[in-house]
Order: structure tokens, then C-alpha cells, then sequence
């Protein structure tokens, strides 16, 4: 990608490496040739959208900057396209016109950064609370992180056609775990389309980032991101700062980090097989798949102190070693899930109850997966061979051998039979970490980040890549956080996949991507009471 | 491993590797504020009142997200993470661990400074005995910023360093 890129658009652009196969060119005056850059990569046939970033760069150069990262998924080349909109006339041309799957990035860049998407097929607000006044930016320097306005509270949603109901599925819903707001379009019985809000869960973590952390606090606000995958998020955040810092990790760091990744597969994915079971009515096996999850729980909390939140990674490495009587726990307890997970599966599987409810169901095909740029189970169920740990690989992945598994149903059951054959491959790389763990140091030791250093990594967490992208500023403080996480993607795709279906399917459907909505969400909030904002503020109230 | 338990009629064991409820020995802290430099979410404040000449060690444990940097970088081991996990309640003040410590005086002005009495006792067993003139560092050391920099001017006009002035 990168190779034909550089031939064809190459001599008008600047070039800057950040890595070994990474590569940011950026375009200084010419924005109507981004449109033609953006569709040349997008034809690639292994290319996707990776990320899209905006930065109010006002203070270094006059303007803010919008950069699409795009990923050769055959290559593993990463290439980002950054374009300079001045700042008394912030429009660039919109890629949503063309790649739906940049539809949600150029919502939340008008958002919050107020830079708009010239073309952008919706308009309308994505990130920031209906109450939020017009015209003020959270994510521009000039806003204070602790700063709430309000607004008059209003939203446009879409209306339904002719001749259909609205039927609401949340923000609050016995079938979500997280609120989201689904309104289907339905006639009878049949969704014939959907319109979504959500974001009702923002905690302003890249503002925070910006506002008041260091480098290694970041970490574990990081990992507070996803209540399941939180080590995904930190582990790829330490990368990109690692990255951008030039930092070597001790290769026993490296083991540990893959050996919890993949422990957090195991327990998120026995966690929705659980959910799938309980949504079709099956809870014996739910109640089974969470029996088993336990162990994973549990194991975890041996390893490192907490069922979830694992709190092990820093910039450099890992805070905390592995011992030996620890090994023997997570031999023991692997042994014992194989067992057990094989039971459950054969058992769940047997249920035709279970097939039928979710064959043929919710079905995305691949072209609709590609357009929108899914990833992760969801990707794989309709056929996309994608998995960064294979194709950009990161911490021991590179060494140990693993097999990506591929449907081509796109169907609720695909999904299934992913994460099932997933789970296995997750235990299988466990064994070889455990076997070929080497000894040595746990963490690096580095000095200071340079002003302006870049990085972008990205992590396999259960649902698909969390991409994290890095801009270091002045006295070891973050100046810009990106955060995509994997859910940011699939959840586009459900109103495709909920679409002639049953609403009766709706749930198992929505539920199907595994959707993680606080993972999604991770930009603003505002708290409100009685109609009033009032700012949290630490100490009034404690410290009298 | 059974999963349905009698708890909370029966007690829960937490494993001994757990991270719980962080605890402030307040005989050991010396009020240096590491914890509350390291703190992520700010769960742990350091609150000077330097009128009456008091630091307060604010740990709001309601806030915490134990990830143990407190427990890290503590110099005097004074903050430990507990396996305790139960912190529901109905006072939110039950959340809240102060320990509350006296501010030096200023041997040159009177004023309190921005160091505890602690923090002196603990630099001053420190330093090791015999390599530096220890009265002459016990002196001067509870000073206020106010009066160290005039202390430093005065003894760089003594002895003629002023060349960066």
C-alpha cells in the first residue's frame, strides 16, 4: 500500500516514518487531493479504515489536523493521510460520502472538535448530550476540562417511514447490559429499518488525559475504559506511547502481557456465550459457560489481584512478575476448563433451540462488513480474514502459533462458532506461553517522550482492535489520546444486520456483536442535577 | 468450586494476592504526598491548612480504583492495600481516611513550612553520620522556601559564588 501510494501521490507530500512499516505523510495545502488519496487507498483490496484523529494543533501550526490512518491488512503497512483545515474556515471534504465506515469518526470530529465534514450524509450530533450548547468544542485547548455549559435540549432522530411503529429498545432495557438507544422502524412484526443514539455513558478520558495525567497514570484510566477489556485498552496504550518513545519491552514483559490478553479473550468470550445462551432462553447452559468463566475469574485474581481490572501495565513493561506457584494454578485450572468447555459446547450446540434461533439470523454480508470497516468475531463471522495478532503482531504474537477462524454465514451462529473456536486457540496459546516463558527483567527503563513524538498501535482485544494513537507534548504530558475501540465499528453495522429481521431477534441480534458501549463512549460528561450543572470536584464536601 | 455461596451470611475469603481497600498506617506516614503525586484518579489528597499548621492525608477510598501506585511508591511503607473488599455503606464519610500530621515551623521566620515533622525526622535519619556536618544540615533544614533562598544568597555572598546572579 504503502509503495503505491508514494508512486502515485508521493512527490506533494511530506513524509514523516514513525515505525518500521508505519508511515504519515501529511498534505499542507491541497485539500482537494485528499478526497482522491483517501478513495485510491480504500480501493486496495485489503485495506480498512484504522482510525481517524482530530487534533486542534492551533498552537504549533494555525490549524487543526485531520488524520485517517489506513491499515494493509496483507502488509501489515500502516498509513495515515493528515490534512491541515485552517482555523477560521474548519471544512475538509467528507470520506462518509464514499466509505460509510467514516461516518461515525466525522460525526464525532464536528463534535468535538467543531471541524466539519463537507458532504457528511448525517449531520447530526453524535457524542456530546442533547443539552449541549452549539458552537462550544470540549476537545479544543481552549475548553476547560472542567467546564460544563448547558444548552437547550433537543435531538433530531430520524423519521419512521410511512405505515410503521416505533418500537424503543433502551437508553434503558432489559435486554442491554449498557444504555443505548435503539429505535426500530417495525411493520407488524418486521424491522424495516433503525435509527440509534447512544453515548450516554462519556467520561471525558481523552480530555482528562490532556488535562491532568502523566504518562503512566494513563495507564489505568486506560484499562477503566472497558469493563471487559480493559487490558487490551492499557496494553495498547503503553504500545503506542512505547512507540512513539522508542522504549525496548523486556521479553518476559512481552509473555506476560500476552499470557493476560489472552486470559481476557477466554473470560469475555465465555461471558457472551453465556449471554447468547440466556437470550435464546437456554440459561442451564448460560449458568454452564459462567460456571466455567469462573475459573477464568478466578485465576485472574491469583495472577494479579483483581477479577477485572488487572492494574500490570506501565509504559516499559509489566509492574508485577509472574511467580512460579502461579504457573501451577494456571496449568490446573486450563486443564480443567478444556474439559469442561468442550462439554458445554457439544451440549449447547446439540440444542435445537439454540441453532435455530440463531441460524440465518442477523446476517451481515461481507461487502456490508468491509463497507463499515467491522472487525474482530464480527469481521470473521462474515468472512473478513482480519486479526491483528496476526497481521500486526504485538507483544509474543509473532512467535506463538495460532490458527484465525473464518465463516462465511455472517449469521448469529457464525459469530458463535467464532468465539467458540476462539476460546480454544486462546487456551492453546496460554500452554505456549507457559512453556516457553522466558526469565529476565519486567520493565524498561526510558527518559523523557519527545515533544511531538508520535504512536499508534493496536491490540486484538475479544470484540476486535482497539486502536489507541498517541501525541506526546511538552513536559511529559499527553496532548492528544485517541481511543477506537473495537465496538466503535461493529455497532454500525447492527442496523444493517437488524434490518427483515423479527423484533423478537433484536436482542440476540444486538447482543450478537458483543457491543461494548462504555468502551465506545470514552469523550465528555456533564453532570446535572435539578437543571442545573454542577462540576464534581474532589475534596468540597470531604475535607471539612 | 462451588459458585453459589452463603455469602454475605457466611464470611468470603478474598486470595492473599488481592488488591482491596488501601489503609494509611497513620503512625508510619510522614505526609510526603508521594501517594497523592501518584494517584490516577485522585483518589488520595494532600490538603495543607497553613494557618494552624496541619497536612491532611486524604484517602477517599469510594474513589479509589486500587490499582496499589500508592502502595508503590510510599517511601515508609505506610500505605498497604487490604484484601478487604466490602465497602458498601450508607455514610459516605466511611469512605474517607484522614491522617492528619503537624507542618514544621521555619527555624528562621516562625512560619509553618511545606514540610511535616515527619518528613524532617525522616530526612534527617537519612542522612548518613560522620559524612556531612549534621548540625549544620539539622539546622538549617525545617526552613521555609522564603527564608532557604535568602539563606542560599546570603552564604553565595559570603564565599563569593555569585557569578549566576
Amino acid at each position: 500500500m504503502i509503495a503505491e501510494f508514494e508512486a502515485r501521490f508521493g512527490p506533494i507530500l511530506e513524509k514523516r516514518i514513525l515505525g518500521e512499516k508505519k508511515v504519515l505523510y501529511t498534505i499542507m495545502a491541497r485539500p482537494e487531493d485528499f478526497q482522491d488519496m483517501v478513495r485510491f487507498l480504500l480501493a486496495g483490496q485489503n485495506v480498512r479504515l484504522f482510525t481517524m484523529v482530530g487534533t486542534d494543533e492551533r498552537a504549533v501550526e494555525d490549524a487543526f489536523s485531520i488524520t485517517y490512518w489506513f491499515a494493509d491488512t496483507s502488509r501489515g503497512e500502516i498509513l495515515g493521510v493528515r490534512l491541515y483545515v485552517p482555523e477560521d474556515r474548519p471544512v475538509f471534504p467528507s470520506v462518509a460520502q464514499f466509505h460509510r465506515g467514516a461516518l461515525w469518526f466525522e460525526r464525532e470530529v464536528q463534535d468535538l472538535l467543531g471541524v466539519e465534514a463537507d458532504g457528511l450524509p448525517d449531520r447530526r450530533r453524535l457524542i456530546l448530550p442533547d443539552d449541549w450548547p452549539e458552537g462550544v468544542y470540549p476537545l479544543r485547548e481552549d475548553f476547560k476540562y472542567s467546564e460544563s455549559p448547558l444548552g437547550e435540549k433537543r435531538y433530531p432522530y430520524v423519521r419512521p417511514p410511512e405505515g410503521t411503529s416505533v418500537h424503543a429498545i433502551g437508553p434503558y432495557h432489559i435486554a442491554l447490559d449498557e444504555p443505548a438507544h435503539f429505535r426500530l422502524f417495525v411493520r407488524g412484526e418486521e424491522i424495516v429499518g433503525v435509527d440509534y443514539r447512544g453515548f450516554y455513558s462519556h467520561r471525558g478520558i481523552e480530555k482528562l488525559a490532556r488535562g491532568r495525567l502523566n504518562y503512566n497514570q494513563v495507564c489505568f484510566i486506560a484499562e477503566r475504559i472497558c469493563g471487559i477489556c480493559g487490558f487490551c485498552h492499557s496494553t495498547a496504550y503503553a504500545q503506542a506511547i512505547e512507540e512513539a518513545a522508542g522504549v525496548e519491552v523486556p521479553e518476559r514483559a512481552e509473555y506476560i502481557r500476552t499470557l493476560l490478553l489472552e486470559l481476557e479473550r477466554l473470560h469475555s468470550h465465555l461471558l457472551w456465550i453465556g449471554v447468547a445462551a440466556h437470550l435464546v432462553g437456554f440459561d442451564t447452559a448460560f449458568m454452564e459457560v459462567w460456571r466455567i468463566r469462573e475459573r477464568v475469574m478466578w485465576l485472574a485474581e491469583r495472577l494479579t489481584g483483581n477479577r477485572k481490572t488487572y492494574g500490570l501495565v506501565v509504559v516499559g513493561g509489566v509492574r508485577r512478575d509472574l511467580l512460579d506457584y502461579r504457573r501451577e494454578l494456571v496449568e490446573r485450572e486450563l486443564n480443567a476448563m478444556k474439559r469442561e468447555f468442550n462439554d458445554v459446547v457439544e451440549f449447547l450446540l446439540s440444542s435445537s433451540g439454540f441453532i435455530k434461533r440463531c441460524e440465518g439470523v442477523g446476517v451481515l454480508s461481507k461487502e456490508k462488513a468491509r463497507a463499515w470497516d467491522a472487525c474482530g468475531p464480527v469481521a470473521r463471522a462474515s468472512g473478513v480474514d482480519y486479526d491483528v495478532r496476526r497481521d500486526f503482531p504485538y507483544a509474543e504474537y509473532g512467535d506463538l502459533s495460532f490458527e484465525v477462524p473464518v465463516e462465511k454465514a455472517g449469521d448469529v451462529l457464525a459469530r458463535a462458532t467464532v468465539r467458540i473456536e476462539e476460546v480454544r486457540q486462546s487456551i492453546s496459546l496460554i500452554e505456549q506461553v507457559l512453556d516457553a516463558m522466558p526469565g529476565g527483567g519486567i520493565l524498561a527503563d526510558f527518559g523523557d517522550i519527545p515533544e511531538g513524538a508520535e504512536g499508534i498501535s493496536a491490540v486484538e482485544a475479544p470484540r476486535g482492535e482497539n486502536v489507541h494513537y498517541i501525541l506526546a507534548g511538552d513536559r511529559n504530558a499527553i496532548y492528544r489520546w485517541r481511543v477506537k475501540a473495537a465496538t466503535y465499528n461493529n455497532l454500525q453495522t447492527v442496523p444493517d444486520m437488524l434490518v427483515g429481521y423479527t423484533i423478537a431477534d433484536a436482542p440476540l441480534i444486538i447482543a450478537s456483536i458483543d457491543p461494548c458501549y462504555s468502551c465506545t463512549e470514552r469523550v465528555q460528561v456533564v453532570d446535572i442535577e435539578s437543571g442545573k450543572s454542577r462540576v464534581v470536584r474532589l475534596g468540597v464536601g470531604i475535607c471539612r | 468450586m462451588p459458585v453459589t455461596k452463603a455469602y454475605p451470611f457466611e464470611p468470603e475469603e478474598a486470595p492473599p494476592e488481592y488488591r482491596g481497600i488501601p489503609r494509611i498506617d497513620p503512625v508510619l506516614c510522614i505526609g510526603c504526598g508521594a501517594c497523592a503525586n501518584a494517584c490516577p484518579p485522585n483518589a488520595v489528597l494532600r490538603i495543607d491548612d497553613p494557618q494552624n499548621g496541619t497536612r491532611r492525608i486524604v484517602l477517599d477510598v469510594g474513589r479509589c480504583i486500587r490499582c496499589a501506585r500508592c502502595e508503590e511508591v510510599c517511601p515508609t511503607g505506610a500505605v498497604r492495600l487490604t484484601t478487604e473488599f466490602e465497602a458498601a455503606t450508607d455514610d459516605r464519610d466511611d469512605h474517607v481516611e484522614v491522617v492528619e500530621l503537624r507542618l514544621a515551623r521555619c527555624r528562621g521566620c516562625g512560619k509553618y513550612t511545606h514540610y511535616t515533622e515527619r518528613q524532617v525526622e525522616k530526612v534527617l535519619s537519612l542522612i548518613p553520620r560522620g559524612i556531612l556536618d549534621f548540625d549544620r544540615v539539622r539546622e538549617k533544614l525545617p526552613l521555609c522556601s522564603e527564608c532557604k533562598l535568602k539563606l542560599t544568597v546570603l552564604n553565595a555572598t559570603k564565599f563569593g559564588e555569585v557569578d549566576g546572579l
